[in-house]
């Protein structure tokens, strides 16, 4: 019993019912793995306790001539109870190497920082219990893109994809003055576009693309989820919509998504992204039916 | 950037028509192989009996709209591959051109075939 | 940036062994459509000997027919046809939306149901021809 994981007593909700509507497929799915997951983990963790966690890290820095050709670093680190990938990373830094490069901030899976590849899968380091991956773990930096400094990657042209859908919601023009008042959304809309609110722009779903990564100029499974959010949204006009609808179906936008699933499967957010491009593929077939 | 806002959406268009086709195809090519290989085997195929299939104009029609979906469906598809793979500029513009010659020829010379089948010519 | 550093091809194929369900089937799919389409283009060549006459096609097609290796292809342009039958019909669910909670079984799925049919229809595909 010392091993099993205490979960802290759940948080008494608000008594919503509407809150608390069907369970979905997607849920349903969530739950499962969350389960097991769970089980898995108070498994192996007592294993670990005491132990050490080995881990393999890329290394690459074109200014230091030792490291200019790419090479693996060997760390073992102390494991501790809850360690999860970013700790394990920041345990070596501050212990063995300082040098050893990485970006993290909030190390609670919101700011996006720290999207690895984690034992050949886009994972965020901050939300990946070390316990859970076979040893030793390989964490290496996103693939496709481009390397700046051991797990630091180029994020530039990830973030122009996601300006290109102009990413913030609009109306055609100011209110008057007469009925300044709160914008609405119902509460199915909202649950309509909840998931894909979540994004963090973290660029595992790009980086795990296999089209992105050959054609440059797709907008990838992120920017697309983040037309959707707005596309998808009661509040936004008719004329806004269209306009957004017309970026997604270039023939560099929703129509190279191969539904591959793979950004899906990578999403730490769990973002449904096929469900919503494919929903955005059929939603531009049917506008322009309409102008034949 | 500005080509993003171009109002010519080439996608969306040859998208539906390849889903439209390979909900064709999935039928047709299903009774093509049950045809020529269980109800009539291959090897007993001889030009007689293909002339006695082709006679019949519905057999003929759906021959030749199997071979337009299909030279549409597959090459569509290997010009869908190759954008994928981030084929763009020029070298684009000479594989369309290229395929579309070939589509082209690969169908007139097909339904010229089904006309000497059906003893039409 | 200029001084990044690309790991070329090693991310994607040399990673093999890590692809999920989906990416297998986009292989499969993007495999079978690449010989189905050059097929179509041999397929019309062969039978164009009927433009030659009802003697040039009868015996081209019996000719070929007579060869084990071509019945051995033709299993095998079976097998290709039937997966991309079946994963197209999965593709075009995708397509609609419909149960793509359930993608990665039914790829599965239409693997199994290749294996099935094809293994089933050798006897016919093998009728009377020997090595």
């Amino acid at each position: 019993m010392s091993t099993q994981q205490q979960k802290p007593e759940t948080q008494e909700s608000p008594d919503d019912s509407e809150m608390n509507g069907t369970e979905s497929p997607q849920q349903e799915r969530l739950e499962k793995k969350e389960r097991s997951m769970v089980d898995e983990r108070s498994a192996d963790e007592s294993d670990l306790e005491g132990d050490t966690v080995h881990i393999k890290v890329f290394r690459y820095d074109p200014e230091v001539a030792d490291k200019q050709e790419p090479r693996f670093d060997d760390f073992h680190v102390p494991f501790k109870k809850g360690m999860t990938v970013l700790d394990a990373v920041m345990y070596a830094r501050d212990t063995y190497d300082s040098s050893l490069t990485f970006r993290h901030s909030c190390r609670q899976a919101v700011c996006g920082s720290d999207a690895f590849f984690v034992n050949g899968k886009q994972r965020l380091g901050c939300k990946t219990q070390i316990s859970e991956l076979q040893q030793p773990v390989r964490i290496e930096p996103l693939p496709h893109q481009e390397v700046v400094k051991d797990l630091v990657v180029d994020m530039d042209h990830f973030y122009d994809q996601m300006h290109a859908v102009e990413p913030y919601f609009k109306d055609e023009d100011t209110p008057d003055a007469s009925d300044l008042e709160e914008q609405r959304q119902s509460r199915e809309n909202r649950e309509k576009v909840k998931m894909s609110t979540r994004c963090i722009w973290c660029a595992s779903c790009m980086s795990s693309c296999n089209i992105a990564a050959g054609d440059n100029e797709y907008l990838g499974p992120a920017a697309i989820n983040k037309a959707y959010r707005f596309a998808m949204d009661d509040r936004e006009g008719d004329e806004i919509k269209e306009h957004r609808l017309r970026i997604l179906e270039q023939e560099h936008g929703v129509w190279r998504c191969q539904t591959q699933f793979s950004c899906t499967e990578v999403c730490p957010k769990d973002i449904p992204l096929t469900e919503h491009i494919q929903e955005l593929k059929r939603e531009a077939v049917k506008k322009n039916l309409k102008f034949w | 950037m500005a080509e993003r806002y171009s109002s010519f959406t080439p996608g969306g268009t040859t998208w539906l028509l390849q889903r439209i086709t390979a909900a064709f195809l999935v039928v047709v090519l299903a009774f093509h192989f049950f045809l020529l290989h269980f109800v009539n085997h291959a090897a007993d195929v001889t030009f007689a009996s293909t002339q006695a299939r082709m006679e019949n104009v519905g057999y003929f029609l759906t021959m030749v709209l199997f071979l337009v979906a299909g030279t549409f469906h597959g090459v569509n598809g290997v010009y869908n591959a190759l954008v994928n793979q981030g084929l763009k500029g020029t070298q684009k513009k000479v594989v369309l051109a290229v395929l579309t010659i070939a589509s082209v020829a690969l169908i007139a010379q097909g339904t010229y075939v089904a006309l000497v089948m059906a003893g039409w010519t | 940036m200029s001084q990044s550093y690309n790991r070329g091809l090693i991310e994607d194929f040399g990673r093999w062994k890590e692809f999920s369900a989906g990416m297998w089937a986009w292989i499969f799919h993007k495999f079978t459509g690449w010989m189905l389409i050059g097929y179509l283009f041999t397929h019309i060549a062969v039978l164009s000997s009927a433009v030659t006459g009802p003697e040039a096609y009868t015996n081209t097609i019996q000719g070929l027919e007579s060869l084990f290796i071509i019945r051995v292809l033709e299993v095998g342009l079976l097998a290709v046809a039937v997966f991309h039958i079946l994963n197209g019909l999965r593709l075009l669910m995708v397509d609609l939306g419909v149960g793509l909670d359930a993608q990665d079984k039914s790829f599965y799925a239409s693997l199994v149901l290749t294996a099935i049919i094809t293994i089933a229809s050798v006897p016919t595909f093998m009728d009377g021809v020997t090595i």
